[in-house]
């Protein structure tokens, strides 16, 4: 602070606390909604405090699922949430983090064009190639499987960028000292690179968690088996209930439980998360 | 306990640059051998193609009797200590100096042993536990040699090692470093640009000037007869002086058109004399060779400089006195070559005349 | 790019680079290239036979008022989205650079909603602008302003707007909080020692040094609500009412997934991939470079 201006600051604080608010409170309503009964929402009045049936919502939810929308227990979804998240970050890390050693560590022909070609992975969300992705998919048999739902993530251009630009900052005299020591390629990578690389890689991993348990449309294209459904996507399967509105207490429960396991990783780690937020872009 | 040849080296870069013009020394067992040269000279260039690290476009390298052209630098048996010395950050003191003896599958019990006896002989067993995040750039520097003394190899590469230390611990380190190759009989190969290092290190130098040998031989003999101006200059500080000197029927005479009191070889129109600081003196104007202007005197301590201006000549040149200077600046004075230590240059190929 | 001192190997790499390669071909470049070869086919209402048509399908989409349509809401609702997203992130990345007490206690409460998925973003705002049980519907209701996004295309679309930066605010907060984080203080001092107060040393000092900042979170928050808002639209209005709230994405799906008018949402494809491409490298060319942390 360059001068003391306490009205000043105390404005700041307000305005932070009331824009936290602002952020803070759908979350907070929707955790009122969760712990309602269902004729409470019925009432004309809209709930401002927690009522009283939280246990039993979220152990009716957590256990047995929706029946109505055919939404199975939240806690299978929750964890083929946590499988797709941990293998597409642990599956995108290993595969770009060897990728950008060969492209910075080796010379051979066409290592370019592979340079180019990992680039156009950005160029290509999965947004704008429904259709023909889900072909591939559908032909190789990956619908309604963990690899179908991990596998054709785990391309990424961000990370190998991340390594890659990582690599380029490790002094030369690194690679020669360890060939000096008789280290070849696989022992330099293993012994002295992957070390070098571990703040990389675990920020990169809080990034890529999140990114693998927000999935959306991927899941929605690749499992129509209720049993391989993702807290995420199967949201939407209880919202869209044909001609009736969506029993909102248990929505609202999934929708909690649904944002828990990345939120909790992006407030603990979260120097590691802002690093890796701020490393992927650069 | 090894000797290295070098053949007609030769280093030509993908893009056509050819670093390295053809190098043929033979490097003798427990030799101290200095590289040393201006920027772009070549001169880390030769050192990195001995260790492996440049490929070698032509020529021969062996060190004892084998040919190691294609050989791994990890299985030539040599040991580097690099200019930013290249500590692993992530490794201890301990397992930066045992790992190449780790990959080489030694027993823990051996690398223990030669890590130990490396530290003693370096005095850093106290921080064999710390990282090299946490040591000083002097212990930095003793934990680079560390790991280039525990393998015991046959030859060591110094690539400018001591250029990133503070003046009075780059001397403190130089003074180790020879007692300590000394000791362990080791061939040694060295680069520099300090001409300083270069001159008290080497038992044998080498002066490189774009991506050639200028010359070979021991500090003295680089000193005393350098066999190019471009040697002669680079060895000696402050540098010799050259100045052109015209001959004709009458004789030969300086730019200033004075007349030299000695003689010159002969068959040459044009001579570059060579004189260092401090073979010039500062005389009566009847002894004179020269007579000079003082523009700037730089007082050492135990020496001066005085640098004087002479008609027709662009430069300044440096004569070098013990204790004060006795002269002012703006003064005139006359100043005597010793004959002696006299060196005459083509001035066309720059090499000596004898 | 790429070191000078390097590992001579001629097999390694390629089994380096296999996994990505062999990944980014079944799964980005065939089903990218199979959208191209489609947009140029026109298949019978079986699905038995396919025609090429060159662009005739292009020549459809750009007379067809619907798709142009959607072009246009794409706009309005992404540069609504970005200008909402980053102007809220901007102030209070300021106010949070201001404060010294509590800064990183506030840091905490704003970056959170990074992880909370589009979709469950949509589902939150939904339910706050319901009519009946959400307090800004309902509130608005009470007040006599008609809420009702079930049958107010426009209201809809200011609940996905609202829905989707919500949930882009503490992404732009952190890169501006950096951004600001990095400006020196020494500038900042100098200029409170010349006599500029507050307001005007972020009007003539802090904001320019952010452009980049800006700029750069600008094309990124572009593409965020162009692309990867599928799920918040998806999961709440489903592109209603009336089409009110579909954008381009969303389109793609529903043409092809749904209406299986394979030829036009191919072309949709290709059309959105330009789209991608041009900001990608529009982003890397000219923004990555110039943004300083």
């Amino acid at each position: 602070m360059v001068e003391n201006r306490p009205l000043l600051t105390f404005f700041s604080h307000l305005a932070l606390i009331i824009g936290i608010s602002f952020i803070a409170l759908p979350v907070w309503l929707a955790f009122v909604v969760s712990t309602q009964e269902a004729s409470a929402l019925f009432s004309g009045q809209v709930p401002l405090w927690p009522g009283e049936h939280f246990i039993e919502n979220y152990s009716s939810i957590l256990f047995e699922g929706e029946k109505n929308s055919g939404a199975p227990p939240i806690l299978l979804m929750i964890t083929n949430s946590l499988v797709m998240a941990i293998c597409v970050a642990v599956g995108k890390i290993t595969i770009s983090i060897i990728s950008a050693y060969a492209i910075v560590y080796f010379q051979f022909p066409f290592r370019q064009a592979i340079f180019w070609m990992i680039f156009m992975t950005l160029m290509l969300p999965v947004e704008v190639r429904i259709l023909p992705t889900f072909e591939v998919i559908a032909q190789l048999g990956m619908l309604n499987s963990y690899a179908g739902l991990t596998i054709p993530l785990i391309a990424s251009a961000t990370a190998t960028f991340l390594f890659r630009q990582f690599y380029m900052t490790i002094p030369d005299e690194m690679i020669e000292a360890a060939r000096m020591d008789g280290a070849g390629p696989i022992r330099f990578f293993i012994d002295i690179l992957l070390p070098l690389s571990r703040t990389n890689i675990a920020a990169l991993f809080v990034i890529l968690f999140i990114f693998g348990w927000n999935q959306y449309l991927w899941p929605l294209l690749v499992t129509t088996d209720a049993s391989y459904y993702t807290v995420v996507m199967g949201i939407q399967r209880m919202m869209a209930v044909p001609d009736s509105d969506p029993i909102w207490h248990y929505v609202m429960a999934t929708a909690i439980l649904g944002m828990i396991p990345p939120v909790i990783v992006v407030v603990t780690m979260q120097k590691l998360f802002v690093k890796g937020l701020i490393e992927t872009e650069k | 306990m090894s000797t290295v040849t070098l053949k007609d080296l030769k280093k030509t870069y993908a893009n056509g640059f050819q670093a390295i013009h053809g190098i043929d020394m033979e490097i003798r067992d427990g030799e101290f051998i200095v590289i040393v040269g201006p920027s772009g000279c070549g001169k880390s260039t030769l050192l990195r193609m001995i260790a492996g690290l440049e490929t070698i476009t032509d020529g021969e390298l062996m060190i004892d009797d084998r040919r190691v052209n294609q050989v791994e630098p990890g299985k030539r048996d040599i040991a580097m200590v690099f200019q930013n010395y290249a500590l692993y950050p992530h490794m201890s003191v301990y397992d930066n100096m045992a790992y190449g003896l780790k990959i080489r599958k030694k027993s823990t019990e051996e690398i223990a042993q030669q890590v130990n006896r490396a530290a003693d002989i370096l005095e850093i067993g106290a921080l064999l536990d710390r990282k090299p995040s946490q040591l000083s750039g002097g212990q930095r520097q003793r934990v680079a040699m560390g790991r280039a003394i525990v393998r015991d190899p046959k030859v060591f590469l110094f690539d400018e090692p001591l250029s990133n230390l503070d003046a009075k611990l780059r001397v403190q380190m130089r003074i180790e470093i020879r007692k300590l190759q000394r000791a362990l009989k080791t061939t040694a190969i060295y680069v520099t640009h300090d001409q300083v290092e270069a001159m008290t290190l080497a038992d044998r130098l080498i002066v490189m000037n774009g991506g050639l040998p200028e010359q070979i031989g021991s500090p003295m003999e680089l000193y005393d007869r350098p066999a190019t101006t471009f040697v002669a200059g680079f060895i000696g500080s402050p540098a010799m002086n050259f100045i052109p000197v015209r001959v004709d029927k009458k004789g030969a005479t300086f730019p200033s058109g004075q007349n030299l009191n000695f003689s010159v070889p002969s068959g040459h129109e044009n001579v570059l004399l060579g004189i260092r600081p401090e073979d010039i003196e500062i005389t009566t104007p009847d002894l004179a060779d020269l007579t000079l202007k003082v523009s700037v005197i730089e007082p050492l301590g135990a020496d001066s400089l005085i640098y004087g201006s002479c008609e027709g000549m662009k430069e300044d040149l440096v004569v070098r006195v013990r204790d004060k200077a006795t002269v002012q600046e703006e003064e005139t004075f006359s100043v005597r070559f010793n004959q002696q230590k006299l060196h005459y240059f083509d001035p066309t190929t720059n090499s000596r005349l004898p | 790019m790429q070191k000078q001192v390097r590992f001579d190997n001629k097999v390694l790499p390629y089994l380096l680079v296999a996994p990505q390669v062999l990944i980014t071909i079944i799964f980005f470049i065939w089903p990218a290239s199979q959208s191209v070869y489609q947009s140029f086919l026109v298949e019978d209402p079986f699905g038995l036979s396919s025609e090429f048509v060159w662009f005739a399908n292009f020549e459809e989409l750009f007379a067809d008022s619907t798709y142009l349509d959607a072009f246009g809401r794409t706009l309005l609702f992404s540069f609504s989205t970005a200008f909402l997203a980053i102007s809220m992130a901007l102030f209070l990345a300021i106010m949070a650079d201001r404060v010294i007490r509590g800064e990183t206690l506030y840091k905490t409460f704003l970056i959170w909603p990074y992880a909370v998925a589009p979709a469950l973003a949509g589902v939150l705002w939904f339910l706050m602008f319901n009519p009946t049980i959400g307090v800004i519907g309902f509130g608005l209701n009470a007040l006599g302003y008609e809420w009702n996004h079930y049958l107010n295309g426009w209201q809809a679309m200011v609940l996905v707007i609202v829905a989707s930066a919500w949930k882009q605010i503490s992404y732009n907060f952190i890169f501006f909080l950096a951004g600001l984080q990095s400006i020196p203080k020494p500038l900042i001092e100098a200029a409170a020692i010349d006599g500029a107060g507050p307001a005007h040393r972020f009007k003539t000092i802090i904001f320019p040094l952010l452009s980049p900042t800006t700029f750069f979170l600008l094309v990124v928050n572009l593409v965020y609500a162009f692309f990867e808002t599928f799920p918040v639209i998806h999961a709440t209005t489903q592109g209603g009412p009336a089409k009110a709230t579909e954008i381009l994405v969303y389109k793609v799906f529903n043409d092809g997934f749904i209406g299986l008018d394979l030829g036009g949402s191919a072309a949709q494809s290709v059309i959105l991939m330009i789209i991608v491409s041009g900001l990608t490298v529009f982003q890397f060319k000219y923004v990555e470079k110039k943004v300083t942390y």
